[in-house]
């Protein structure tokens, strides 16, 4: 046995409990559960990646146009450099609330939503590209799940854009508090995990679909 | 898992946000994005080559991004968010990995060879 239980231990000074309530860890606890939220919502992901891969055939597209004569590789990676800009632009607006600065906060958000408005704008420009010659989601089961693939990640930026309007309203009504501060946490790690996501997006069905 | 910050700014998971290593994450995968773009356009490269070479761009995009961005890292504080991610791997590659081979073994042998149909890959 250790030595330390060679001493006698004496009931009326031995401390088994703190005198005080610590306090609930509320950030924290938020923050671990948003992010057991954002690892289901990789689940989401990973059940369009595995449609589009079984549907990624040649077969898949049947007679009609496969992702190498419709994909833009250029164009798209404009996109990827808007989504990747937007989330360092949020990183800084975090790397402001170090120091509780509201207008720190506040013009990263902004150019934060410019950015993810780029990024959605180019996005549904590219959709009615495609819709005007004839790649439409109906033509072919490999065009279904490109669409459903695509447009669920620009519907989760669409999503993030309204959330950070309501942070905006937020920070400005009510302050840093706690419930606000762990939201923007929140956003943080929602808005930087959709880049991760555009990332195998971009590069397992924009990229191999143009080259195959 | 317990802080007793009164003041929300001063939590660690506040503290922990670095411009320094936003703007690491942000230059690392942007010129791997540049590199895979730039290979793919101009086919350089054979076509199994090219899908490694833009296969191993994605994975390590996708790490730096993890670590310099969403802080995933074996430090107190982030700890049980990294060993979620750990946990979360193996369900996202078996989810896409079985079910692309199963389909894979399907189509080789219910799949006929109907003329004017564009062949199996």
């Amino acid at each position: 046995m250790s030595s330390s239980h060679d001493k006698p231990v004496d009931p009326n000074q031995v401390v088994l409990w703190s005198d005080d309530y610590e306090g609930h860890d509320v950030i924290s606890t938020r923050t671990f559960g948003f992010w057991m939220y954002i690892l289901s919502d990789g689940m989401l992901f990973a059940t369009l990646f595995a449609a589009y891969g079984v549907l990624s055939y040649s077969h898949s597209y049947y007679t009609g146009p496969t992702p190498a004569q419709f994909v833009a590789p250029w164009y798209t990676f404009i996109q990827t450099m808007a989504l990747f800009l937007s989330v360092l632009a949020y990183g800084f607006s975090m790397a402001s609330l170090k120091t509780g600065s509201k207008a720190g906060v506040i013009n990263g958000i902004m150019a934060s939503m410019v950015l993810g408005i780029v990024f959605v704008g180019l996005d549904i420009h590219d959709v009615l590209r495609m819709i005007s010659i004839g790649v439409t989601p109906e033509v072919s089961g490999g065009l279904s799940a490109f669409y459903a693939l695509t447009q669920v990640h620009a519907a989760h930026i669409f999503v993030g854009l309204i959330w950070m309007l309501v942070m905006l309203y937020q920070i400005l009504r009510k302050g840093f508090t706690e419930d606000v501060v762990g939201r923007l946490i929140s956003l943080r790690m929602f808005w930087q995990f959709q880049a991760v996501m555009w990332v195998f997006i971009y590069v397992f069905v924009y990229l191999w679909g143009y080259m195959s | 898992m317990s802080h007793g910050h009164s003041n929300p700014i001063e939590h660690p998971e506040v503290q922990m946000a670095s411009r320094g290593s936003y703007l690491t994450g942000f230059i690392i995968a942007s010129l791997l994005m540049l590199a895979a773009t730039i290979l793919v356009s101009g086919q350089v490269l054979a076509p199994f080559p090219l899908l490694l070479t833009i296969m191993g761009c994605a994975g390590l995009a996708a790490i730096a991004q993890i670590y310099f961005l969403l802080h995933i890292d074996i430090s107190e504080h982030n700890i049980w968010n990294t060993v979620a991610l750990v946990m979360f791997i193996p369900l996202f590659v078996i989810t896409i990995g079985l079910t692309w081979w199963m389909f894979s073994q399907l189509y080789l042998r219910t799949m006929p060879m109907i003329p004017g149909m564009p062949g199996m890959h």
